[in-house]
């Protein structure tokens, strides 16, 4: 089954996604100035209530995201009818984790099967494999495009799941590497392609 | 070399540098008035006039910066922090000298309209972009001069540190402990650290280049021509590269410097993530630039993105929080 218009209006959700974070960040700024007129009022309580309240404004924004980039992740491995059951069964696990355990193990899971799943394309990505398909043209497109999604897949596993880990530090950086290198090569294949011949 | 020796550079950095960011002031008035008169009447010659405007000022920009990085280099052969004994049990170095980024203070938004004014140089060719930028970096100007003027009582904070020092080290006072202590925490975290070289000047450079991005919206929002948006995606791509990179690696080192500071959902860090999220909307909305009415939303982004970006710059001096400089 195909979806008329179905790549518009996934850009047109994580656009909208994506400009309802930015929505909470300014409601953020806001309450924290409001919050502020205790000078000392980081040093209480109210400090962590205001950060746990945050973290529940995002999270289910941040879910919807990654639904989003999950739609547009194995696309490049399922067809739109199995890649639509496949996200929605996702969400109805991330949901059932939410309501019997909290919002953060619901989110470690979608962050957990998405670094997975965007491992497996960027190897299959790497490997040339004709089993994935995408939108641009291009081994150096493809190769940014899948090392951005999994660089911030990774950055955000990182930041919800992986704050106590030892190796936290080290995630961290493997994901920026994996971001500014996914930038480089989305915004300039040619450049980039003429730097690296053999990959063009 | 002392504290007489950093006097005198400070006084020589006024006494050089207050011309030179005076002739930058008047040479971007005449430069906005060039832009003004080529925009209503589309003479060529205006625009001449305000392209000349433009090299000279951005020619001076370049010159105030030398003159500051040579104050720099002066601080850091002049002032030696030597740290009492009892201290040095504590730290691991005896003694520290100030490598003070170059766009720190009043010296922030200098940097900023100097990496804009050598942006806008890059857009020559498109003539009714070069003027509208033309307006926009006089304006700067006039607010560098009048309100971040960095040759006019040079790095305040980075003097009132450093005069208390020598203040301490010659009266002999008990709080020279303290304040070491509290120096060494500022020269190890904040003047000589990676970070504070990097992460800014990073995100000034994207925010010069994504003037240009704006500047283009607006045109195409008004001109409905898909050119401009190619101008406004091209500077965007290196703004956002910047933008990413440059705020991500800000994060080692609050995790290191403000372990025991309250930093999370600071209002500076949600205003960042507020501007970033709203360029990643716009670089997704403007896939589809072509598609119906498209052109507009993805205009309107580009406009509210750097709306976010010069919010987010001012909250340091309007929102108290660990980033700012006003407090409750």
């Amino acid at each position: 089954m195909k979806f008329k218009n179905y790549d518009y209006y996934l850009i047109i959700l994580t656009t909208l996604i994506l400009f309802m974070i930015g929505a909470v960040s300014l409601y953020g700024i806001t309450y924290y100035n409001y919050l502020a007129v205790d000078s000392g009022w980081t040093k209480t309580a109210q400090y962590s209530q205001y950060i746990d309240e945050m973290n529940s404004y995002l999270y289910p924004f941040l879910v919807l995201l990654l639904i989003s980039l999950g739609l547009c992740i194995p696309k490049r491995l399922f067809e739109q009818d199995i890649l639509l059951k496949f996200s929605a069964i996702i969400l109805g696990i991330t949901v059932i984790l939410t309501i019997f355990s909290n919002i953060e193990t619901g989110l470690g899971f979608i962050l957990v099967l998405m670094t997975v799943v965007q491992s497996i394309v960027l190897i299959m990505t790497i490997r040339k494999s004709k089993s994935i398909r995408f939108e641009k043209e291009g081994y150096i497109v493809r190769m940014g495009s899948s090392l951005l999604h999994l660089g911030l897949v990774l950055i955000i596993l990182n930041f919800v799941s992986l704050r106590d880990s030892p190796y936290h530090i080290l995630i961290f950086w493997f994901g920026v590497i994996f971001i500014t290198i996914g930038n480089v090569f989305s915004f300039y294949p040619e450049k980039t392609a003429s730097l690296l011949p053999d990959m063009g | 070399m002392g504290y007489t020796e950093y006097l005198q550079a400070r006084d020589f950095l006024g006494m050089i540098g207050q011309p030179v960011i005076t002739y930058i002031l008047i040479i971007s008035l005449f430069q906005g008035i060039f832009s003004i008169l080529y925009l209503m009447r589309k003479d060529s010659k205006y625009f001449d006039y305000l392209i000349k405007c433009l090299y000279i000022s951005t020619g001076l920009y370049f010159i105030g910066f030398f003159i500051l990085a040579w104050f720099h280099i002066q601080i850091y052969n002049t002032v030696l922090i030597e740290y009492p004994a009892a201290l040095r049990q504590m730290i691991p170095v005896e003694n520290s000298r100030i490598a003070a980024p170059l766009w720190i203070e009043s010296e922030k938004l200098y940097f900023w309209a100097m990496c804009a004014s050598a942006f806008a140089l890059t857009v020559k060719k498109r003539k009714d972009i070069l003027a509208f930028i033309g307006i926009i970096l006089s304006i700067f100007s006039l607010a560098v001069y009048f309100f971040s003027n960095p040759f006019k009582d040079p790095l305040p904070i980075v003097n009132s540190e450093i005069t208390r020092w020598y203040a301490a080290l010659s009266s002999g006072d008990m709080g020279i402990f303290q304040l070491a202590g509290t120096l060494y925490g500022r020269v190890t975290y904040y003047y000589n650290s990676t970070y504070m070289w990097t992460h800014p000047p990073m995100l000034f450079i994207a925010y010069a280049s994504l003037i240009i991005t704006f500047a283009a919206c607006v045109y195409m929002l008004f001109e409905k021509d898909k050119l401009y948006d190619e101008i406004a995606y091209r500077y965007a791509k290196i703004g956002y590269i910047l933008l990413t990179t440059g705020m991500l690696i800000g994060y080692p080192w609050a995790i290191e410097a403000w372990k025991d500071s309250a930093w999370w959902w600071d209002p500076k860090i949600s205003g960042s993530i507020m501007m970033w999220v709203l360029y990643s909307a716009y670089l997704h909305s403007r896939i589809y630039v072509s598609k119906g009415k498209m052109w507009r939303t993805t205009a309107y982004l580009g406009i509210l993105c750097f709306a976010s970006l010069v919010f987010t710059y001012l909250l340091t001096y309007i929102v108290p929080g660990i980033h700012s400089v006003v407090q409750p």
